[in-house]
C-alpha cells in the first residue's frame, strides 16, 4: 500500500507523483535485491536511495548534507551499493530529513562533487548490522572505501610515469625484477628499516599528490601532514612479510591508498589474534594507535584472496588478485617514539645484541626472539614452502604398529599427519601461529591433534638450536627419552654442517630453482614471493645491523652457501637471498642490499657424529640407526626395556 | 582436542606434585564420524587411563553407556569397542578449558588445540 491508495486526497503533481513512484520502485529494490525491509512508521533510520558509494556519494558528503537536520548519530555506506543509511538519534530529526531530502534533487556541487542525483528516502526499523564498517578491525584501524575516484586513481597511476622505463635513479625508483619501489620526500632503507632525516630527496613530494594528502587531511583522516611516500607495486601472488612499521621512524598516523586490485591485508596482534582486512581498489586505510604500533600487518603471497561475499558476510568466495599499486604515506619522526606499546617500540626497547648466551636467562631471550617470534612472523610463508613428506620419515612412521603413540614434535606445518592411519600422532609445538595452519588445513586428520606445548625445552626447533650448547640439547634429548615407552623409539633430524656428503652437494647447496628444496631450511620457492616494504621493528634486522657492522657476535650466515660456524643466524627471505642486487648500496653494507626485512632464525648446526654423541650421553637410550639425509644428520634412538 | 589427546596430558606448571587428570570444560564441542578399527581401539585401551577418560567423558555429558571400569576381554567386544572408539575418537572439544587439579591453572583450548604453554615465570 502506498499514501495514495491510503486515501491521502492531497492533489500531487506530476513531479510528486514521480518521486513516489521512484520511492516506491527504491523500496521494492531494497526489499527484493537486499533483504531491506522499509518501515511505513517514521523512525530513527533512513535508507538514502541513490546515495551509496556505488552513486559516487562518498560518506563525508552525506554528513556534511544530513547533519543540519537534527541530531545525527552515524552515516553507513556500503560497498558497492546505491544506498547509504543514515541515522538520527530522534525520530523528528529523521524525519526532518525525510522532508528535506526525499524526491529531491541535489543539482549544486556546493552539495554533492557529482550532483544532479536525485535522493529517494525510507524508514527502516534498523540499519542492517551485516556490513558495520570498522567493527572488527583492530582499535586505531580505519578504512576509508572510495577515497579517491576512479579518475584521481588513473591521474595518480599516471604521475608515476612507471610506463616510463627511462626514468631511473630519479626519485629514488627502484626498478625490481618482480615489483616496484619508489620513494618521494624521503628514501626508505631497507637495509635498516628506516629513513635518513638529514638526507631529503630533491623534489619533496610530487605535486600530483599533494591533492589526496589534502583530502586526507581535510577529511580529518589523518592529523599529521605526510612528508614522505612509498609506492609499492605488487604483482599478484606477491606480498609482504607481517611487520610493524620502525616506531622511530615515523609518526603516529600510517596511511595506505590502494589503486588497481584489492588485496587482503593480515593484521595479527601479539595475542595471536588475527583480523584480515579486504583492501578495495581506492580505499585509504589509516593504521593509527594500537593499529599502528602493536599489530603487524603484511599481505600473504598468493593469486587468490578467500574474501566475504558482498551482502552475506557469511560467505566466502575467493577473489583473484590483480596489479595493485599501494601509497604509503608517512609522516617522519624526529624524536624518540613514546607510544604505549614498548614492547614494539625501538625507541623504549634497548634489545641486547644477539651473540651467543652467557646463561640461561639470555639463551632463553636469544631463544625467544631469534626462534620462537621469527617463526611466528615468518609462519604462514615458511609452512608454503613445506609441502612434502620427507620419504624416510615417512618410512619411519609408516613401521609404527598399528595403535602408536606418536608425537611429532616441532610438527611445522603437520605435513606428516595422516601419512600412517593406524597410529595416533599429537602435533606439538611452540609456534601458535604454525599450529594454527595445521590444525586448519583440510580439517584435522581423525588420527591426529595438535597441541600448543610448554616452554619445555622440548620442542625440534628448539632442539635443533639451543644456544646453549650441550646442556641445554641434552634436556631436550632427555624430554624426549622420556616420551618414550621401554622398546619405543625417536627419529631425529637435525641440519648438518656438512652440505656436502659422500661429494653430493645437498639440495640446499643446488639452489634447485623451481624445486622444492628438500633441506631443513629453505626460502625462495620458484619466484612468486617477494618482499618489499618498510619498516619493521621485527626480532632482529637492527640488532643484525650491528652484528655485522661491528663484528661482534653471531655470524649472519649466507644462504646457499657452505656453514662457516656451527651457531649463527640463517635469513629467511621471501625472495632468493643469494642474488644479490648489484645496484649501488651504501657503502659498508656489503651483503645487506635485499628489499625487504630478513629474518633471522638462530641455528645450530651439528656435525658428522655429534647428534649421536650426544644421545649417547643420554642414560637410557641407545642409537640404532644413523644416516645422512638431504643435508640433515638423523638418528633413530631406543629406550632401553 | 579428543579424550584420547585428553589422557594423554598433565599439567606441569612448577612445583606442581599431581597434575593429573586435568579438569575438562567444554563450551563448543563437535561429534564426527570417525572410521572405526577395532584393532586400533583394542591396543590403545592398555596405554590409557581408564578412569580419567570416564570422568573426562562423563564430565562433558559425553559418556553414553560407556562401561565405568574395563571388563574382562574387552579386545574382543566389538560393541564396547566401537563405544570407546567413539568416546576417544569421534567427540572434539572445540572451545573450552583444561584446568590443573592442583593449581586451578587453566589452559585455553581453541580451534580443537590446547594450548599448554607456561609464562615464563611457571616454568
Amino acid at each position: 500500500m502506498d499514501q495514495e491508495s491510503c486515501g491521502v486526497k492531497t492533489k500531487l503533481t506530476k513531479s510528486e507523483r514521480k518521486a513516489h513512484k521512484k520511492q516506491n520502485n527504491a523500496r521494492q529494490t531494497l526489499l527484493r535485491h537486499e533483504g531491506i525491509n522499509t518501515s511505513r512508521e517514521v523512525t530513527k533510520h533512513l535508507v538514502v536511495a541513490n546515495a551509496g558509494l556505488s552513486n559516487g556519494v562518498h560518506r563525508e558528503e552525506l554528513w556534511r548534507l544530513f547533519e543540519p537536520h537534527g541530531d545525527l548519530q552515524d552515516v553507513v555506506m556500503v560497498t558497492g551499493k546505491p544506498y547509504a543509511f543514515v541515522s538520527y538519534n530522534d525520530d523528528q530529526s529523521a524525519a526532518a530529513a525525510y522532508t528535506a531530502f526525499n524526491g529531491r534533487m541535489l543539482k549544486s556541487p556546493e552539495e554533492l562533487q557529482q550532483p544532479n542525483v536525485t535522493f529517494y528516502l525510507n524508514y527502516i526499523d534498523e540499519v542492517p548490522s551485516q556490513r558495520a564498517t570498522g567493527l572488527d578491525l583492530p582499535p586505531g584501524l580505519r578504512l576509508v572505501e572510495d577515497f579517491v575516484s576512479p579518475a584521481c586513481a588513473d591521474r595518480l597511476l599516471e604521475g608515476l610515469g612507471w610506463s616510463n622505463e627511462q626514468q631511473q635513479h630519479m626519485d629514488a625508483e627502484q626498478a625490481l625484477k618482480h615489483r616496484r619501489v619508489k620513494h618521494f620526500g624521503y628514501e626508505f632503507r631497507y637495509d635498516n628499516n628506516n629513513v635518513d632525516k638529514d638526507k631529503p630527496l630533491p623534489g619533496g613530494l610530487p605535486d600530483w599528490c599533494s591533492q589526496v594528502i589534502d583530502r586526507m587531511m581535510s577529511g580529518g583522516h589523518i592529523k599529521h601532514r605526510p612528508d614522505q611516500i612509498t609506492v609499492n607495486q605488487y604483482q599478484p601472488g606477491q606480498g609482504i612479510p607481517p611487520h610493524v612499521d620502525t616506531h622511530s621512524a615515523f609518526e603516529d598516523e600510517i596511511s595506505s591508498l590502494s589503486l588497481g586490485g584489492q588485496t587482503v591485508m593480515d593484521f595479527k596482534h601479539p595475542s595471536g589474534k588475527r583480523v584480515a582486512v579486504v583492501l578495495p581498489a581506492r580505499s585509504l586505510l589509516v593504521m593509527s594507535g594500537e593499529a599502528r604500533y602493536l599489530w603487524t600487518h603484511g599481505i600473504i603471497p598468493r593469486k587468490m584472496d578467500p574474501v566475504p561475499v558482498k551482502g552475506q558476510e557469511d560467505s566466502i568466495t575467493l577473489a583473484r588478485r590483480e596489479v595493485r599499486t599501494s601509497f604509503t604515506f608517512r609522516k617522519i619522526r624526529h624524536t624518540p617514539c613514546d607510544c604505549k606499546y614498548p614492547s614494539q617500540c625501538d625507541s623504549q626497547l634497548q634489545r641486547p645484541g644477539a651473540s651467543l648466551p652467557r646463561s640461561e636467562g639470555e639463551a632463553a631471550q636469544l631463544e625467544q626472539q631469534h626462534v620462537h617470534q621469527v617463526y611466528e612472523d615468518i609462519a604462514s610463508h615458511f609452512s608454503s614452502t613445506r609441502h612434502s613428506p620427507w620419504p624416510r620419515v615417512v618410512d619411519f612412521l609408516k613401521t609404527q604398529p598399528i595403535g602408536a603413540l606418536v608425537v611429532d614434535v616441532g610438527c611445522g606445518n603437520g605435513k606428516y599427519l595422516g601419512v600412517n592411519k593406524d597410529v595416533y600422532s599429537v602435533s606439538i609445538t611452540i609456534t601458535s601461529f604454525i599450529v594454527n595452519i595445521c590444525g586448519t588445513n583440510e580439517g584435522r586428520c581423525a588420527h591426529q591433534d595438535s597441541l600448543l606445548f610448554t616452554r619445555y625445552r622440548t620442542t625440534h626447533d628448539e632442539f635443533l638450536t639451543s644456544p646453549l650448547k650441550l646442556e641445554r640439547r641434552m634436556k631436550a634429548v632427555k624430554e624426549l627419552t622420556r616420551l618414550l615407552k621401554p622398546g619405543g623409539k625417536a627419529l631425529i633430524y637435525v641440519w648438518a654442517f656438512e652440505q656436502e656428503y659422500k661429494n653430493v652437494k645437498s639440495n640446499y647447496l643446488k639452489d634447485t630453482k623451481g624445486n622444492e628444496p628438500q633441506t631443513d631450511d629453505v626460502r625462495d620457492k620458484s619466484s612468486t614471493t617477494t618482499d618489499d616494504i618498510r619498516g619493521a621493528t621485527s626480532p632482529d634486522v637492527s640488532q643484525n645491523d650491528s652484528v655485522q657492522q661491528q663484528d661482534v657476535g653471531l655470524p649472519v650466515h649466507v644462504n646457499r652457501t657452505s656453514f662457516k660456524s656451527q651457531d649463527m643466524l640463517v635469513p629467511w627471505h621471501f625472495r632468493d637471498g643469494a642474488k644479490k642486487q648489484q645496484r649501488d648500496s651504501h657503502p659498508g653494507v656489503k651483503e645487506k642490499s635485499q628489499e625487504g626485512p630478513v629474518y633471522h632464525r638462530f641455528y645450530h648446526v651439528f656435525k658428522d657424529g655429534e647428534i649421536e654423541e650426544l644421545c649417547n650421553s643420554v642414560p637410557g637410550i641407545s642409537v640404532i640407526e644413523r644416516y645422512y639425509d638431504k643435508g640433515n644428520w638423523c638418528v633413530i634412538i631406543q629406550k632401553g626395556l | 582436542m579428543r579424550l584420547l589427546t585428553h589422557n594423554m596430558l598433565t599439567s606441569h606448571v612448577k612445583g606442581v606434585t599431581n597434575g593429573y587428570p586435568l579438569k575438562l570444560q567444554a563450551e563448543n564441542i563437535k561429534v564426527m564420524s570417525v572410521d572405526f578399527n577395532p584393532e586400533f581401539v583394542a591396543r590403545m585401551i592398555p596405554k590409557l587411563e581408564w578412569q580419567a577418560l570416564v570422568q573426562a567423558a562423563e564430565s562433558i555429558g559425553h559418556l553414553g553407556d560407556l562401561p565405568r571400569e574395563l571388563m574382562p576381554e574387552y579386545e574382543s567386544n566389538e560393541e564396547f569397542l566401537k563405544m570407546a572408539h567413539h568416546v576417544l575418537m569421534e567427540v572434539e572439544v572445540i572451545e573450552g578449558n583444561l584446568e590443573c587439579p592442583e593449581t586451578g591453572r587453566k589452559f585455553p583450548i581453541k580451534n580443537g588445540i590446547p594450548n599448554m604453554l607456561l609464562n615464563e615465570d611457571e616454568v
